[in-house]
């Protein structure tokens, strides 16, 4: 299945092993990944809190570029995914907004015409792929890691866009289980990672996150799972500033799923790709040899 | 206090997203679902719309308190009004740029957008890491169409880059 890979801006820019797994993962999926040429940033909330019209024509342009290429988009991260998919639904229902975005974008050559869907990977692997296929990619599988996702926000908010919050959290938890791993219940699971705070307001978003953390080790998980590269960078990084300033300390490793998937499948991880983790990932290598 | 402004409920509403103002029945369900409340009690959904209610305009525009919320949208998903307060959220904040209040990290990405098509570049680290993976260079972005656009929204005065 061919998509149109929209990659954002915070993948390329902080988190490439984000991508590359993604991109070793593909394959063996039988998912096409084609490069959108000239995109641009999705417009996410900051931008959103600045301008309204500024949000829905930058992430038009990038629905108009994927129409040309007659592809879905499949998005990583859920940033990006929220803006691109209101933006779609918005445009794709109310005429007069589609009217006035499309005056812009005339400016840049463009016109929204609504022929496209936006794609969280999630989504695509759940849906379009099927759990089965992807279970049966798994050639080494976890045995019985304990997984506490963090799905994020807006892979499943707000619901008028979604099929429901509960409904995008258990497709996670389902592809996780797939890969021989296990997903555990535990406090907060749907809460935001406090990462839209970062750069803004620091010791807020350092609090948030430590609530979902404290929740996480509760529940006895060994590691954390992440699908956006926010709440990836938040519960990694976040877990030093929160060392430094909170004087709490958890040690939970965080993967993406693209690397839990990658892992399950038989790919190794390559050195720097360890290295570049900020929790070292001693703890879930261990479980993965069977030690 | 300050003087009450008894259009500013309606600024709100007329505002791209705010509309949610105008139903808010003052439950409190979003508070009760806000992560940030949760932690810090200077954010407090309920609270900010019912200043914006009364007309609490200075009070609502010119602080921290727009800027607090997450943008989660757990609150939009259980408002028994259907839900947005978490949009007027937007609504308020695209008001309190227009009197110059933005918190430094959001204007820092504004810029960045402006200049490269991206919020945030990559960093010395990553570059060196999409070496060593075979990735390439990041994806080139079309910055004069960016531009283009943002300049025909006005959102380059919005962010000091206007010419």
């Amino acid at each position: 299945m061919r998509y149109a890979f929209f990659l954002g801006c915070l993948i390329p820019a902080r988190e490439p092993n984000y991508e590359n797994s993604v991109r070793k993962v593909a394959p063996e999926l039988g998912i096409d990944l084609v490069e959108m040429k000239g995109a641009n940033c999705c417009a996410p909330f900051s931008i959103q809190s600045l301008d309204y019209a500024t949000w829905l024509a930058l992430a038009a342009r990038n629905l108009c570029i994927a129409e040309e290429m007659g592809l879905d988009i499949l998005t990583l991260c859920n940033d990006c995914y929220e803006s691109l998919l209101m933006t779609n639904t918005l445009l794709k229902e109310d005429k007069e907004t589609r009217d006035a975005v499309n005056e812009i974008l005339s400016d840049v050559g463009l016109e929204f015409k609504g022929k496209i869907d936006v794609k969280s990977f999630i989504d695509v692997l759940h849906e379009d792929i099927g759990l089965e296929k992807v279970k049966n990619s798994v050639k080494e599988p976890f045995n019985g890691l304990k997984v506490a996702v963090q799905p994020g926000c807006h892979l499943t908010k707000p619901k008028r866009i979604h099929f429901g919050e509960w409904m995008g959290i258990s497709a996670l938890d389902e592809l996780v289980d797939a890969t021989g791993a296990k997903s555990i219940a535990y406090e907060w699971k749907e809460a935001c990672c406090g990462g839209p705070l970062r750069g803004i307001y620091d010791e807020v978003a350092s609090q948030v996150a430590k609530q979902k953390l404290d929740g996480i080790r509760s529940s006895g998980a060994d590691c954390i799972v992440t699908v956006c590269p926010f709440c990836h960078i938040e519960l990694d990084m976040g877990q030093l500033e929160i060392k430094r300033h909170l004087k709490e300390e958890y040690n939970l490793p965080v993967l993406h799923f693209a690397e839990l998937l990658r892992m399950a499948i038989g790919i190794e991880l390559e050195d720097w790709e360890i290295g570049a983790h900020r929790v070292p990932l001693t703890k879930v290598l261990k479980i993965k040899e069977g030690k | 206090m300050s003087s009450l402004d008894v259009n500013f409920m309606h600024d709100v509403a007329n505002t791209p997203r705010g509309r949610g103002i105008l139903t808010c029945i003052q439950c409190g369900r979003c508070t009760g679902s806000c992560p940030v409340a949760r932690v810090i009690d200077q954010h407090n959904p309920r609270k900010l719309m019912e200043m914006t209610i009364l007309g609490l305009r200075s009070e609502v525009l010119h602080g921290r308190l727009p800027w607090y919320c997450l943008s989660c949208f757990t609150c939009l998903d259980r408002c028994p009004q259907g839900g947005d307060v978490g949009e007027s959220m937007f609504a308020i904040r695209n008001l309190a740029v227009r009197e110059g209040n933005i918190p430094r990290g959001i204007l820092v990405q504004a810029q960045s957008l402006f200049d490269t098509g991206r919020v945030v570049t990559p960093t010395r680290m990553a570059l060196i890491q999409r070496g060593k993976y075979g990735l390439g260079k990041e994806p080139k972005v079309e910055v004069e169409a960016v531009q283009k656009i943002l300049r025909r929204t006005s959102f380059d005065k919005l962010i000091n880059r206007g010419s």
